[in-house]
């Protein structure tokens, strides 16, 4: 019995010990492809000497010009033999040698000749080389026959014949067009890998021919496709064919949706899957449409290849984000994934499980998901968090719950893309929730007392100086941030005595004690934590005596500086040490390159801690900045709202101008953004010339000129105009951009002395009634609503004729109105008759305003809205129908 | 397109690599990362048992098979379910060849065959031949017997 054991070992070490190719250099191998030269051939030491040049090539070895070259000679004298194996190798051998133009033509003959072999097997590699090494003149030589073999009867020949014709329609496209009778032939083969085959080159020789590819599809989708790949590359070019189509069926029903319906019945999965996923992704699909859909993709949740497991749970999640409720029946298959070995799987099993959850799952779902994330990696647990955080805000309600979960797993072991993560969904709650402010700040401050990563700790101990003083019981905090001056390295230790400041100033009864913690700051090892702490102790007056802190004081801690941190970089740069102190009056306020992050994202939410301080706060503090710095502005009072940037040029013109329109209570102030894309102009003098003729109520007041704007880098010129205070005036602009343009020399980037005046039209700009409503969410709609009472309550209906469904009436008058909406009501259910949506904000002149929406559709599509308006000033509410009225 | 095939030891030594239409400076990026990915996710795991992943709007399907893992990697039309296809393909080519799944000596005893049975399953990016039997009798030179 012993025996064949230890057999069985020893041959086990001679494995491991020796291997075939141990110790290979390439000049050996190259000395040993001199065989190839030999008069008397021997097949096999050729076929092994190839074979360690495969093994050379795939190991990442490059051989030289000559090398390869002489290699290739050789290679090329082993046609001469018989032998089937050589030749099968030395065939690929040409195709990994891939020659120069100039060398091909030694094998073209020889390849010409297997070519029209008798042997079938010859011709079809000798096809597959040829249209690798081929070039545009030999392949017409040899067209003649690539046609015929699209059609020999050889499957193996007609595959080898149809890609390659797939591979030369990128470099030669205009020969392999002249195919397609064959390749049509091809498309009706019995071999199954011939119609795949065929039919992706047809559909790529068509592809840019939509009334060709449509036929195709209609006439293929009636017939029998036998091979499974080939009824998935049907599949796909149905389904664009049904894009393309939309909306040009009169009678309703969707073209080719039965034979969709039909694949799903396929005895390959592939095919059924293949259906499945072109269903869920039909334009505006019903859940009718869906249903037979989503029950195939649902049975393979549970499938045992994790494969179809994935690929069905993937789709899944993409459906969620479109119908939630469509995909609830497989929630209880998902939860059983969540165990899934596969953790890709898991997590989008859990990200799926969060987008389609309603407000009493969560609970229960919370509790699978924390067993959950202690066995999955870094990269899916923020997956995980984003999803949570989108949940959270979603159902304001269950901040509890969700806000426990993360301050749990922020405690867990992590890395710092993982925790930021954590903290910046913490912060983003306690934002948007009111409720959830105190205890999540004190999750932050547990968090910190532990927290290894620097930059986290100091960005939570900044977040804490500017909401702590807010809360009701500051002095709960003070502990934590003291902690750190004694427990963490100079950075954390110095800004935590910034933050000690910032409630000393905030909260007079906590002064003295800050004045004894900040005293015992001066002791500190490190220079700049010592500085503060003195400099603090000085400005807020440390000299015993509780007084109120100045306003300026205030404004030095909290407000931020009023100069461009870049360019108090480079001043400070080129400050060189003297008796005279650094003079921050003299760094330049002018902003150089406008912050460009918010026309590359658009509608991307700032998320958390990364843009100091912290949100949409931050562009809406940007702004404030940037605007208080001009003096013309100063006098316009406290900036309500900025609007998202509205672009005036179409993209890619010679100047990219958009507008931010900031609304101020008497006056509204235009920023344009300008851009100069052409090198060889500077632009100088740039304004905007804005007629207002179409907005009575606007009067121009001042306008601010960009002095100078060279290539590439972006520029503000600002119009400003007064209206009646307090009132959403309305109205349209017409802009016409005006500057002086010289040219400017691009190799030594210098600008010629004289200049022309020119103009440059730009689009039209519109201020309208949304402009002057900022969205801001409630928590809890109803206590809101409650608590607001019906003393200044509207309510009227209103018909909104006919709309092509409820989901396009609801955005409509959503952004008619521009307020928020809450509880996540802007999601319509396909094919609701009715649906009911709330909404919150701030009317100008800081009314908080409530809003319910009823909508619904008759058979018609006849859309009837009943608008009742709650607000703390009744002509609010009035003026809030007013724009749904005129809108 | 499939984008990539590749075959290292347990060691996450490179055994064979084919790339189409990935630049030649990604190359490097992508075998590093699909060897962590091997390195991280394949212990334990049953000859020819699928694992599945997706990098932006890439797709790898990977797996073991004796010594050596397989990584395949594709994009649009090859997405996980076709790249599945292709990597059973592969394996049972491999298999056919040297007879079990093997260990990397007997991987590249039968290196040339495994290499010319590659050639006939991807061919620059495209899958072309399915059947083992086939591929077989193809690397030989040989017609198809179906025929």
């Amino acid at each position: 019995m012993a025996q064949p054991l230890v057999k069985k070992d020893d041959d086990r070490d001679d494995e491991a010990d020796y291997s075939p190719f141990l110790g290979i250099e390439k000049g050996a191998v190259l000395q040993e492809a001199r065989v190839f030269n030999d008069p008397q051939l021997d097949a096999r030491r050729c076929s092994q000497v190839i074979t360690k040049l495969l093994y050379l090539l795939n190991q990442g070895e490059t051989f030289t010009k000559i090398e390869a070259t002489e290699v290739f000679f050789a290679v090329t004298k082993l046609f001469q033999s018989r032998d089937i194996g050589l030749r099968r190798m030395v065939y690929l051998m040409i195709k990994e040698l891939s020659p120069s133009a100039d060398e091909v033509i030694i094998v073209t003959s020889s390849l010409m000749k297997d070519m029209n072999s008798k042997t079938d097997m010859y011709r079809a590699n000798a096809i597959r080389v040829l249209c690798r090494i081929t070039d545009g003149t030999l392949l017409t030589q040899i067209e003649r026959y690539l046609k015929q073999a699209i059609v020999d009867k050889n499957p193996v020949v007609a595959s080898a014949a149809l890609v390659s014709g797939i591979h030369l329609l990128q470099t030669n496209p205009e020969i392999v067009k002249r195919w397609s009778n064959e390749v049509q032939e091809a498309v009706q083969s019995r071999a199954a890998l011939v119609q795949f085959h065929a039919l992706a080159l047809l559909h790529q020789i068509r592809q840019n021919d939509r009334l060709a590819v449509s036929k195709l599809v209609t006439s293929l989708t009636k017939g029998t496709v036998r091979s499974p790949l080939a009824q998935c590359l049907l599949i796909r070019y149905t389904s664009q064919v049904i894009r393309e189509s939309a909306g040009n069926t009169q009678t309703g029903d969707r073209p080719f949706y039965d034979y969709l319906e039909g694949c799903l019945r396929h005895k390959a999965e592939m095919v059924i899957f293949e259906a499945a996923r072109a269903i869920t992704e039909l334009n505006g699909v019903t859940n009718r449409e869906l249903t037979p859909a989503i029950t195939v993709l649902q049975l393979f949740l549970s499938s045992s290849k994790p494969v179809l497991r994935f690929a069905a749970v993937r789709t899944l999640n993409k459906v969620a984000m479109t119908h939630p409720m469509a995909v609830t029946n497989c929630n209880i298959d998902m939860e059983s994934l969540i165990s899934d070995q596969n953790r890709s799987i898991a997590t989008l099993a859990i990200t799926t499980l969060l987008k389609t959850g309603n407000e009493s799952s969560v609970d229960h779902l919370m509790k699978q998901i924390t067993n959950f994330m202690s066995d999955i990696a870094d990269e899916f647990k923020i997956v995980v968090v984003e999803a949570i955080r989108s949940l959270c805000l979603k159902f304001p309600l269950k901040y509890r719950a969700l806000m426990n979960f993360l301050s749990n797993i922020l405690r867990e072991e992590g890395g710092f893309e993982y925790k930021k993560a954590i903290v910046d969904s913490i912060v983003i709650l306690i934002r948007d929730i009111p409720d959830a402010k105190e205890s999540g700040l004190l999750h932050l401050c547990e968090f910190i007392e532990d927290c290894e990563f620097t930059y986290l700790s100091t960005q939570i101990l900044h977040f804490l100086g500017i909401e702590g003083p807010k809360t009701s019981d500051p002095s709960k905090y003070i502990r934590y941030i003291y902690n750190r001056v004694h427990l963490e390295n100079a950075t954390v230790r110095a800004s935590a005595v910034s933050t000690l400041a910032k409630f000393g100033a905030m909260v007079d009864s906590l002064k003295p004690r800050i004045f004894v913690l900040l005293r015992r700051c001066l002791f500190d090892s490190d220079d700049e934590v010592r500085d503060r702490a003195t400099l603090y102790l000085n400005t807020l007056g440390g000299d015993g005596s509780v007084v109120e802190t100045d306003k300026d004081v205030k404004e030095f801690l909290f407000g931020s500086l009023d100069v461009p941190l870049v360019n108090l970089e480079t001043s400070l740069k080129h400050y060189e040490p003297s008796e005279e102190p650094f003079d921050i009056n003299s760094v330049p306020r002018e902003i150089k390159s406008q912050p460009l992050a918010e026309k590359k994202a658009p509608g991307k939410k700032p998320t958390g801690l990364a843009a100091p301080p912290s949100g949409p706060v931050s562009t809406v503090d940007a702004y404030e900045k940037l605007l208080s710095s001009i003096p013309e502005f100063a006098s316009f009072g406290k900036l309500f709202k900025s609007s998202a940037p509205v672009e005036l040029t179409e993209a890619e013109t010679e100047y990219a101008v958009n507008v931010v329109k900031h609304i101020f209570d008497s006056h509204i102030v235009f920023q344009y953004n300008c851009t100069n894309t052409i090198p060889e102009q500077l632009l100088e003098n740039v304004t905007v010339i804005v007629d207002a003729a179409e907005a009575e109520e606007f009067s121009e007041v001042a306008s601010k000129p960009l002095r100078s704007l060279p290539y590439d880098t972006p520029g503000q010129t600002f119009v400003a105009f007064e209206k009646p205070g307090g009132v959403p005036a309305v109205g349209k602009f017409s802009n016409i951009l005006r500057f002086i343009v010289k040219e400017v020399d691009p190799s030594t980037g210098e600008a010629e002395e004289d200049g022309v005046e020119d103009e440059y039209q730009l689009e039209d700009l519109e201020v309208v009634a949304a402009d002057y409503v900022l969205k801001v969410p409630v928590s809890n709609f109803r206590n809101a609503w409650e608590s607001m009472g019906p003393d200044c309550e509207r309510v009227d209906e209103y018909g909104l004729g006919p709309r092509e469904n409820l989901a396009e009436a609801v955005n409509a008058v959503i952004n008619l109105l521009g307020l928020q909406p809450c509880e996540g009501t802007e999601v319509v259910p396909s094919n609701s008759r009715s649906h009911a949506c709330l909404l919150s904000g701030v009317y100008i002149g800081n009314v908080k305003v409530l809003v319910r929406l009823s909508f619904g559709i008759d058979s018609s599509k006849e859309v009837a809205m009943k608008l009742a308006v709650r607000s703390e000033d009744e002509t609010v509410s009035d003026a809030i129908h007013e724009i749904v009225a005129s809108g | 397109m499939i984008l990539a095939v590749l075959f290292a030891n347990a060691e996450g030594n490179i055994l064979i690599e084919r790339f189409h239409g990935v630049p030649a400076e990604e190359r490097l990026h992508w075998r590093s990362f699909l060897i962590k990915l091997g390195a991280d996710n394949l212990k334990g795991v049953k000859n020819e048992e699928l694992l599945v992943a997706c990098h932006k709007s890439v797709y790898i399907v990977y797996t073991v098979l004796g010594d050596v893992a397989i990584y395949v990697v594709g994009k649009d039309e090859y997405d996980e379910l076709a790249l599945s296809e292709v990597i059973f393909v592969i394996t049972s080519a491999v298999k056919d060849v040297c007879g079990k799944p093997p260990t990397e000596r007997l991987f590249l005893d039968k290196y040339g065959r495994i290499c010319l049975c590659l050639d006939e399953i991807v061919w620059k990016g495209y899958l072309e031949n399915t059947e083992k039997d086939r591929i077989k009798r193809l690397i030989r030179l040989k017609p198809p017997t179906e025929f």
